[in-house]
Protein backbone atom coordinates (compact mmCIF):
# COMPACT_ATOMS: atom_id res chain seq x y z
CA UNK A 1 0.00 0.00 0.00
CA UNK A 2 2.80 2.74 1.09
CA UNK A 3 4.35 1.59 -2.03
CA UNK A 4 1.82 2.50 -3.91
CA UNK A 5 1.13 5.66 -2.83
CA UNK A 6 4.74 6.34 -2.94
CA UNK A 7 4.54 5.48 -6.83
CA UNK A 8 1.62 8.05 -6.89
CA UNK A 9 3.97 10.76 -5.40
CA UNK A 10 6.67 10.36 -7.68
CA UNK A 11 3.93 10.05 -10.90
CA UNK A 12 2.52 13.44 -9.19
CA UNK A 13 6.42 15.27 -8.77
CA UNK A 14 7.44 13.97 -12.91
CA UNK A 15 3.62 15.69 -13.68
CA UNK A 16 3.98 18.79 -11.89
CA UNK A 17 7.24 19.09 -13.38
CA UNK A 18 6.59 18.76 -16.53
CA UNK A 19 3.87 21.30 -16.26
CA UNK A 20 3.94 23.48 -13.49
CA UNK A 21 7.43 24.04 -13.05
CA UNK A 22 8.40 24.85 -16.26
CA UNK A 23 6.35 28.37 -15.08
CA UNK A 24 8.60 29.14 -12.31
CA UNK A 25 11.77 28.87 -14.46
CA UNK A 26 14.64 31.34 -13.32
CA UNK A 27 17.56 32.09 -15.91
CA UNK A 28 16.27 29.48 -18.16
CA UNK A 29 16.25 26.34 -15.18
CA UNK A 30 13.58 25.03 -13.55
CA UNK A 31 13.20 22.98 -10.45
CA UNK A 32 13.77 19.35 -10.90
CA UNK A 33 10.97 17.69 -8.48
CA UNK A 34 11.86 13.97 -8.90
CA UNK A 35 15.76 14.67 -8.42
CA UNK A 36 15.17 16.65 -5.22
CA UNK A 37 12.68 13.24 -4.29
CA UNK A 38 15.50 10.89 -5.06
CA UNK A 39 18.05 12.43 -3.43
CA UNK A 40 15.68 12.47 -0.49
CA UNK A 41 14.68 9.33 -0.55
CA UNK A 42 18.28 8.16 -0.39
CA UNK A 43 19.28 10.21 2.53
CA UNK A 44 16.32 8.76 4.31
CA UNK A 45 15.96 5.04 3.35
CA UNK A 46 19.53 4.39 1.51
CA UNK A 47 20.91 3.60 -1.92
CA UNK A 48 18.79 0.67 -2.90
CA UNK A 49 15.35 2.43 -2.13
CA UNK A 50 17.28 5.53 -4.25
CA UNK A 51 18.18 3.58 -7.12
CA UNK A 52 15.02 2.04 -7.34
CA UNK A 53 13.00 5.24 -6.82
CA UNK A 54 15.75 7.02 -9.22
CA UNK A 55 14.85 4.16 -12.22
CA UNK A 56 10.99 4.76 -11.84
CA UNK A 57 11.21 8.31 -11.54
CA UNK A 58 13.26 8.57 -14.57
CA UNK A 59 11.28 6.62 -16.75
CA UNK A 60 7.96 8.22 -16.01
CA UNK A 61 10.73 11.74 -17.23
CA UNK A 62 11.48 9.75 -20.05
CA UNK A 63 7.72 9.40 -20.73
CA UNK A 64 6.84 13.12 -21.08
CA UNK A 65 10.36 13.68 -23.14
CA UNK A 66 11.11 12.96 -26.88
CA UNK A 67 13.19 10.75 -27.69
CA UNK A 68 14.35 7.20 -26.82
CA UNK A 69 13.10 5.97 -22.96
CA UNK A 70 16.19 5.67 -20.24
CA UNK A 71 18.49 8.59 -20.39
CA UNK A 72 16.83 10.55 -17.93
CA UNK A 73 16.47 7.09 -15.26
CA UNK A 74 19.85 6.65 -15.94
CA UNK A 75 20.87 10.19 -14.96
CA UNK A 76 18.87 9.89 -11.49
CA UNK A 77 20.21 7.11 -10.98
CA UNK A 78 23.72 8.76 -11.10
CA UNK A 79 22.09 11.36 -8.98
CA UNK A 80 21.06 8.48 -6.31
CA UNK A 81 24.76 7.12 -6.58
CA UNK A 82 26.65 10.25 -6.04
CA UNK A 83 24.60 11.07 -3.00
CA UNK A 84 24.73 7.92 -1.15
CA UNK A 85 28.79 8.43 -1.76
CA UNK A 86 28.46 11.50 0.60
CA UNK A 87 25.28 9.81 2.91
CA UNK A 88 28.16 6.89 3.49
CA UNK A 89 29.61 8.11 6.66
CA UNK A 90 26.68 10.69 7.62
CA UNK A 91 23.25 9.09 9.44
CA UNK A 92 21.28 12.45 9.80
CA UNK A 93 21.53 15.07 6.79
CA UNK A 94 21.79 18.45 8.22
CA UNK A 95 20.08 21.48 5.56
CA UNK A 96 23.83 22.25 4.21
CA UNK A 97 24.69 18.58 2.81
CA UNK A 98 20.88 17.70 1.78
CA UNK A 99 21.42 21.28 -0.26
CA UNK A 100 25.31 19.95 -1.44
CA UNK A 101 23.89 16.68 -2.27
CA UNK A 102 21.15 17.95 -4.62
CA UNK A 103 23.61 20.34 -6.11
CA UNK A 104 26.35 17.84 -7.07
CA UNK A 105 23.35 15.38 -7.69
CA UNK A 106 22.51 17.48 -10.47
CA UNK A 107 25.67 18.15 -11.66
CA UNK A 108 25.76 14.62 -12.08
CA UNK A 109 22.57 14.36 -13.58
CA UNK A 110 23.32 16.90 -16.21
CA UNK A 111 26.56 15.14 -17.05
CA UNK A 112 25.28 11.68 -17.38
CA UNK A 113 22.17 13.08 -19.33
CA UNK A 114 24.94 14.65 -22.14
CA UNK A 115 26.83 11.86 -22.20
CA UNK A 116 23.84 9.40 -22.81
CA UNK A 117 22.66 11.66 -25.59
CA UNK A 118 26.13 11.45 -27.32
CA UNK A 119 26.15 7.98 -26.92
CA UNK A 120 22.99 7.51 -28.38
CA UNK A 121 23.63 9.75 -31.25
CA UNK A 122 21.98 12.51 -30.09
CA UNK A 123 22.87 16.03 -30.64
CA UNK A 124 24.25 17.60 -27.96
CA UNK A 125 23.81 21.48 -26.68
CA UNK A 126 26.65 23.97 -26.58
CA UNK A 127 28.65 23.21 -23.79
CA UNK A 128 28.58 26.82 -22.26
CA UNK A 129 24.80 26.69 -22.54
CA UNK A 130 24.72 23.47 -20.74
CA UNK A 131 27.12 24.29 -17.94
CA UNK A 132 24.76 27.67 -17.14
CA UNK A 133 21.56 25.64 -17.13
CA UNK A 134 23.39 23.13 -14.99
CA UNK A 135 24.67 25.83 -12.38
CA UNK A 136 21.25 27.38 -11.97
CA UNK A 137 19.43 24.04 -12.06
CA UNK A 138 22.06 23.09 -9.12
CA UNK A 139 21.58 25.99 -6.99
CA UNK A 140 17.14 26.01 -7.54
CA UNK A 141 17.70 22.06 -6.42
CA UNK A 142 19.58 23.08 -3.58
CA UNK A 143 17.51 25.26 -2.05
CA UNK A 144 14.65 23.26 -2.82
CA UNK A 145 16.37 20.17 -1.44
CA UNK A 146 16.23 20.53 2.90
CA UNK A 147 12.67 21.31 2.83
CA UNK A 148 11.60 18.66 0.79
CA UNK A 149 13.96 16.33 2.54
CA UNK A 150 12.15 17.70 5.40
CA UNK A 151 8.76 17.24 4.04
CA UNK A 152 9.48 13.60 3.43
CA UNK A 153 10.72 13.54 7.54
CA UNK A 154 7.73 14.84 8.78
CA UNK A 155 5.73 12.79 6.24
CA UNK A 156 7.65 9.75 6.99
CA UNK A 157 6.97 10.24 10.77
CA UNK A 158 3.19 10.71 10.11
CA UNK A 159 3.06 7.14 8.42
CA UNK A 160 4.85 5.60 10.70
CA UNK A 161 3.09 6.68 13.75
CA UNK A 162 -0.59 6.25 11.75
CA UNK A 163 -2.53 3.13 13.45
CA UNK A 164 -2.13 0.02 11.42
CA UNK A 165 -5.23 -1.64 10.10
CA UNK A 166 -6.27 -4.84 12.35
CA UNK B 1 26.67 3.35 7.87
CA UNK B 2 27.27 1.04 5.12
CA UNK B 3 29.40 -1.94 5.53
CA UNK B 4 32.18 -3.07 2.09
CA UNK B 5 29.90 -5.59 1.80
CA UNK B 6 26.80 -3.75 1.38
CA UNK B 7 28.31 -0.98 -0.25
CA UNK B 8 29.49 -3.22 -3.59
CA UNK B 9 26.07 -4.81 -3.56
CA UNK B 10 24.86 -1.52 -3.74
CA UNK B 11 27.75 -0.61 -6.71
CA UNK B 12 26.47 -3.90 -8.07
CA UNK B 13 22.86 -3.00 -8.02
CA UNK B 14 23.55 1.18 -9.77
CA UNK B 15 25.85 -0.96 -12.26
CA UNK B 16 22.94 -3.47 -13.51
CA UNK B 17 20.37 -0.57 -13.14
CA UNK B 18 22.74 1.51 -15.30
CA UNK B 19 22.85 -1.14 -17.74
CA UNK B 20 19.36 -1.88 -17.88
CA UNK B 21 18.36 1.79 -18.67
CA UNK B 22 21.05 2.08 -21.23
CA UNK B 23 19.95 -1.20 -23.00
CA UNK B 24 16.49 0.31 -22.94
CA UNK B 25 17.26 3.23 -24.08
CA UNK B 26 19.13 1.41 -26.81
CA UNK B 27 16.02 -1.01 -28.18
CA UNK B 28 13.47 1.96 -27.54
CA UNK B 29 15.45 4.01 -30.21
CA UNK B 30 14.65 1.66 -32.76
CA UNK B 31 12.51 2.23 -35.77
CA UNK B 32 10.55 -0.62 -35.08
CA UNK B 33 9.98 0.80 -31.48
CA UNK B 34 8.56 3.87 -32.61
CA UNK B 35 5.04 2.86 -32.27
CA UNK B 36 5.04 1.25 -28.92
CA UNK B 37 7.27 4.08 -27.52
CA UNK B 38 4.45 6.86 -28.90
CA UNK B 39 2.00 4.72 -27.30
CA UNK B 40 3.44 4.30 -24.05
CA UNK B 41 4.17 7.87 -24.26
CA UNK B 42 0.35 9.13 -24.40
CA UNK B 43 -0.45 7.36 -21.88
CA UNK B 44 0.63 9.82 -19.29
CA UNK B 45 -1.08 12.56 -21.91
CA UNK B 46 -4.51 12.90 -20.29
CA UNK B 47 -2.57 13.13 -17.01
CA UNK B 48 -0.61 15.76 -18.13
CA UNK B 49 -3.60 17.96 -19.78
CA UNK B 50 -5.52 17.67 -16.60
CA UNK B 51 -2.38 19.18 -14.95
CA UNK B 52 -2.05 22.14 -17.13
CA UNK B 53 -5.58 23.13 -17.25
CA UNK B 54 -5.06 23.00 -12.72
CA UNK B 55 -2.13 24.68 -13.50
CA UNK B 56 -3.91 27.57 -15.68
CA UNK B 57 -6.65 28.02 -13.16
CA UNK B 58 -4.39 27.80 -9.92
CA UNK B 59 -2.42 30.84 -12.52
CA UNK B 60 -5.62 33.01 -12.50
CA UNK B 61 -5.92 32.89 -8.93
CA UNK B 62 -2.81 33.73 -8.12
CA UNK B 63 -3.11 36.63 -10.80
CA UNK B 64 -6.05 37.70 -8.48
CA UNK B 65 -4.08 37.20 -5.49
CA UNK B 66 -0.93 38.84 -6.68
CA UNK B 67 -2.89 42.17 -8.11
CA UNK B 68 -4.52 42.27 -5.05
CA UNK B 69 -1.16 42.83 -2.81
CA UNK B 70 0.29 45.03 -5.58
CA UNK B 71 -2.60 47.04 -5.39
CA UNK B 72 -2.69 47.55 -1.12
CA UNK B 73 0.83 48.40 -1.37
CA UNK B 74 0.45 51.19 -4.44
CA UNK B 75 -2.76 52.88 -3.49
CA UNK B 76 -5.12 52.92 -0.27
CA UNK B 77 -7.93 54.21 -1.96
CA UNK B 78 -8.08 50.92 -4.18
CA UNK B 79 -7.83 48.66 -1.11
CA UNK B 80 -12.15 48.93 -1.49
CA UNK B 81 -12.04 47.85 -4.95
CA UNK B 82 -14.67 45.33 -5.65
CA UNK B 83 -13.03 41.46 -5.28
CA UNK B 84 -15.31 40.44 -7.41
CA UNK B 85 -14.73 43.10 -10.10
CA UNK B 86 -11.27 42.34 -10.21
CA UNK B 87 -11.82 38.84 -10.40
CA UNK B 88 -13.75 39.61 -14.00
CA UNK B 89 -11.28 41.83 -15.09
CA UNK B 90 -8.38 39.03 -15.09
CA UNK B 91 -10.97 36.75 -16.29
CA UNK B 92 -11.54 39.04 -19.13
CA UNK B 93 -8.12 39.81 -19.74
CA UNK B 94 -7.10 35.87 -19.77
CA UNK B 95 -9.75 35.59 -22.10
CA UNK B 96 -8.66 38.42 -24.49
CA UNK B 97 -5.09 36.74 -24.26
CA UNK B 98 -6.86 33.65 -25.65
CA UNK B 99 -9.56 35.32 -27.89
CA UNK B 100 -5.96 37.08 -29.55
CA UNK B 101 -4.36 33.99 -29.87
CA UNK B 102 -6.99 31.89 -31.68
CA UNK B 103 -7.52 35.49 -33.55
CA UNK B 104 -4.16 35.41 -34.91
CA UNK B 105 -4.36 31.60 -35.36
CA UNK B 106 -6.86 31.91 -37.61
CA UNK B 107 -5.50 34.90 -39.28
CA UNK B 108 -2.51 32.55 -40.10
CA UNK B 109 -4.70 29.60 -41.21
CA UNK B 110 -6.36 31.92 -43.82
CA UNK B 111 -3.28 33.42 -45.27
CA UNK B 112 -1.26 30.17 -44.91
CA UNK B 113 -3.64 28.36 -47.32
CA UNK B 114 -1.94 25.46 -45.34
CA UNK B 115 -5.13 22.57 -43.61
CA UNK B 116 -4.35 22.89 -40.18
CA UNK B 117 -5.00 20.70 -36.87
CA UNK B 118 -5.05 23.08 -33.89
CA UNK B 119 -3.71 21.37 -30.20
CA UNK B 120 -3.38 22.82 -27.04
CA UNK B 121 -0.14 21.94 -25.24
CA UNK B 122 -0.27 20.27 -22.28
CA UNK B 123 2.94 19.35 -21.07
CA UNK B 124 7.51 20.69 -21.48
CA UNK B 125 10.41 18.89 -21.26
CA UNK B 126 11.25 17.75 -17.98
CA UNK B 127 14.66 19.76 -17.34
CA UNK B 128 16.04 22.72 -19.00
CA UNK B 129 17.86 20.37 -21.24
CA UNK B 130 15.12 18.87 -22.70
CA UNK B 131 13.76 21.40 -25.67
CA UNK B 132 10.42 20.02 -26.27
CA UNK B 133 6.55 20.42 -25.76
CA UNK B 134 3.60 17.93 -25.69
CA UNK B 135 0.25 18.24 -27.65
CA UNK B 136 -2.44 17.03 -27.26
CA UNK B 137 -3.26 15.67 -30.81
CA UNK B 138 -1.72 11.99 -32.14
CA UNK B 139 -2.49 9.93 -35.15
CA UNK B 140 -5.98 9.77 -34.13
CA UNK B 141 -6.34 13.73 -35.57
CA UNK B 142 -3.85 12.91 -38.63
CA UNK B 143 -0.49 14.45 -36.99
CA UNK B 144 1.94 12.46 -38.21
CA UNK B 145 6.26 12.44 -37.39
CA UNK B 146 7.67 15.31 -39.19
CA UNK B 147 4.95 17.51 -39.51
CA UNK B 148 5.51 21.61 -39.12
CA UNK B 149 3.70 22.95 -36.15
CA UNK B 150 3.37 26.89 -35.82
CA UNK B 151 1.39 29.44 -33.79
CA UNK B 152 0.20 33.01 -34.63
CA UNK B 153 3.06 34.40 -34.47
CA UNK B 154 5.31 31.79 -36.53
CA UNK B 155 7.35 28.82 -36.77
CA UNK B 156 7.46 27.01 -33.25
CA UNK B 157 9.03 23.51 -34.31
CA UNK B 158 8.34 19.96 -35.90
CA UNK B 159 6.52 16.72 -34.68
CA UNK B 160 8.90 14.07 -33.34
CA UNK B 161 7.14 11.40 -32.20
CA UNK B 162 3.48 10.50 -31.99
CA UNK B 163 1.18 8.67 -30.16
CA UNK B 164 -3.15 7.93 -30.47
CA UNK B 165 -4.03 11.09 -28.61
CA UNK B 166 -0.72 13.17 -27.84
CA UNK B 167 2.52 14.27 -29.80
CA UNK B 168 6.08 15.67 -29.04
CA UNK B 169 7.49 18.88 -30.68
CA UNK B 170 10.39 19.02 -30.86
CA UNK B 171 10.70 23.39 -30.91
CA UNK B 172 13.30 25.70 -32.63
CA UNK B 173 15.24 25.91 -29.43
CA UNK B 174 16.09 22.10 -29.02
CA UNK B 175 19.93 22.07 -30.16
CA UNK B 176 18.77 19.11 -32.91
CA UNK B 177 16.98 21.52 -34.57
CA UNK B 178 18.12 23.19 -38.39
CA UNK B 179 15.85 25.29 -40.57
CA UNK B 180 17.09 27.28 -43.27
CA UNK B 181 16.16 30.53 -43.42
CA UNK B 182 17.00 33.95 -45.81
CA UNK B 183 16.62 37.78 -44.53
CA UNK B 184 13.35 39.82 -45.47
CA UNK B 185 15.85 42.62 -46.17
CA UNK B 186 18.74 42.04 -47.16
CA UNK B 187 17.92 38.59 -48.94
CA UNK B 188 20.75 36.28 -47.57
CA UNK B 189 20.29 33.06 -46.71
CA UNK B 190 21.56 31.25 -43.33
CA UNK B 191 20.65 28.76 -40.73
CA UNK B 192 19.02 28.44 -37.72
CA UNK B 193 20.27 26.22 -35.12
CA UNK B 194 18.53 25.58 -31.91
CA UNK B 195 19.92 27.54 -28.49
CA UNK B 196 18.77 27.34 -24.32
CA UNK B 197 18.32 31.06 -24.89
CA UNK B 198 18.03 33.11 -27.99
CA UNK B 199 18.30 31.22 -31.54
CA UNK B 200 21.68 31.24 -33.67
CA UNK B 201 21.92 32.07 -37.31
CA UNK B 202 24.39 31.58 -39.40
CA UNK B 203 24.11 34.08 -42.24
CA UNK B 204 25.97 33.51 -45.98
CA UNK B 205 28.15 36.62 -46.96
CA UNK B 206 27.19 37.90 -50.53
CA UNK B 207 28.96 40.32 -52.15
CA UNK B 208 27.96 44.11 -51.91
CA UNK B 209 24.96 42.91 -48.87
CA UNK B 210 25.14 42.73 -45.15
CA UNK B 211 22.59 41.39 -42.43
CA UNK B 212 21.62 43.97 -39.86
CA UNK B 213 19.48 44.19 -36.83
CA UNK B 214 16.06 44.22 -37.52
CA UNK B 215 15.99 42.08 -40.30
CA UNK B 216 13.28 39.67 -40.57
CA UNK B 217 13.91 36.10 -40.65
CA UNK B 218 11.74 33.52 -42.72
CA UNK B 219 12.13 30.21 -43.68
CA UNK B 220 13.49 29.55 -47.13
CA UNK B 221 12.24 26.28 -48.01
CA UNK B 222 15.46 25.53 -48.80
CA UNK B 223 15.75 21.27 -48.22
CA UNK B 224 12.33 20.91 -47.99
CA UNK B 225 12.36 20.83 -44.51
CA UNK B 226 9.92 23.45 -43.76
CA UNK B 227 7.73 25.50 -46.32
CA UNK B 228 8.54 28.76 -47.70
CA UNK B 229 7.92 32.24 -45.46
CA UNK B 230 7.20 30.93 -41.98
CA UNK B 231 8.13 33.60 -39.64
CA UNK B 232 11.27 32.36 -37.39
CA UNK B 233 12.16 36.12 -35.50
CA UNK B 234 13.99 39.07 -36.04
CA UNK B 235 18.01 39.33 -35.56
CA UNK B 236 19.04 41.04 -32.26
CA UNK B 237 22.49 41.05 -33.07
CA UNK B 238 24.99 40.24 -35.73
CA UNK B 239 28.81 39.66 -35.57
CA UNK B 240 30.04 40.34 -38.94
CA UNK B 241 33.26 38.38 -39.27
CA UNK B 242 35.28 39.07 -41.95
CA UNK B 243 38.10 36.21 -42.02
CA UNK B 244 35.04 33.47 -42.44
CA UNK B 245 32.07 32.89 -45.28
CA UNK B 246 29.26 33.44 -43.06
CA UNK B 247 28.13 35.94 -40.10
CA UNK B 248 27.08 35.02 -36.47
CA UNK B 249 23.78 36.33 -35.55
CA UNK B 250 21.40 36.16 -32.60
CA UNK B 251 17.35 35.80 -33.47
CA UNK B 252 14.82 36.87 -31.01
CA UNK B 253 12.57 34.20 -31.77
CA UNK B 254 8.86 34.83 -32.11
CA UNK B 255 7.71 32.32 -30.18
CA UNK B 256 8.14 32.00 -26.52
CA UNK B 257 8.03 28.33 -25.83
CA UNK B 258 7.00 29.06 -22.24
CA UNK B 259 4.12 30.81 -23.22
CA UNK B 260 2.27 29.18 -26.00
CA UNK B 261 -0.69 27.26 -24.75
CA UNK B 262 -2.34 26.77 -28.30
CA UNK B 263 -0.09 25.47 -31.77
CA UNK B 264 -1.07 24.60 -34.94
CA UNK B 265 0.35 21.34 -36.83
CA UNK B 266 0.62 21.69 -40.74
CA UNK B 267 -0.97 18.45 -42.00
CA UNK B 268 -0.36 19.18 -45.42
CA UNK B 269 2.92 20.05 -45.89
CA UNK B 270 5.28 16.78 -46.49
CA UNK B 271 9.31 17.03 -45.54
CA UNK B 272 11.39 15.80 -47.65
Amino acid sequence: MRRIAALGVILALALVQVTWAPRLSIAGAFPNLVLVAVVGITWMQGVRAGLVWACIGGVLLDLTASGPIGPHALALLTTAYATSLWARNLERPNALHAALTACMGTVAYSVTLVLTDGLLGMPAMDAAAVARLTIAAAIYNAVLAPFAIELMRRLRALVRDAPQPT
Amino acid sequence: MYGAKSSSRSTGLFLTLCAAMLLLAMLSQQSWAAGPRGAAKSALAPLEQAMTTTAAQAQRVALIFGDVSALRAENARLRAADEQQRRQIVELQAAAKENAQLRQALDFQKASGHRLVAADVIGAGPDALTRTMEIDRGTADGVKPGMVVVTGAGLLGRVREVGPHAANVQTLADPESRANVYLSKSGLQGTVTGGPTALALDVQHAVGVTAADGDWVLTSGVGGSYPRGLVVGEIASITHRDTSTSDLAEVAWVNEPTSVSFVLVITDFTPS
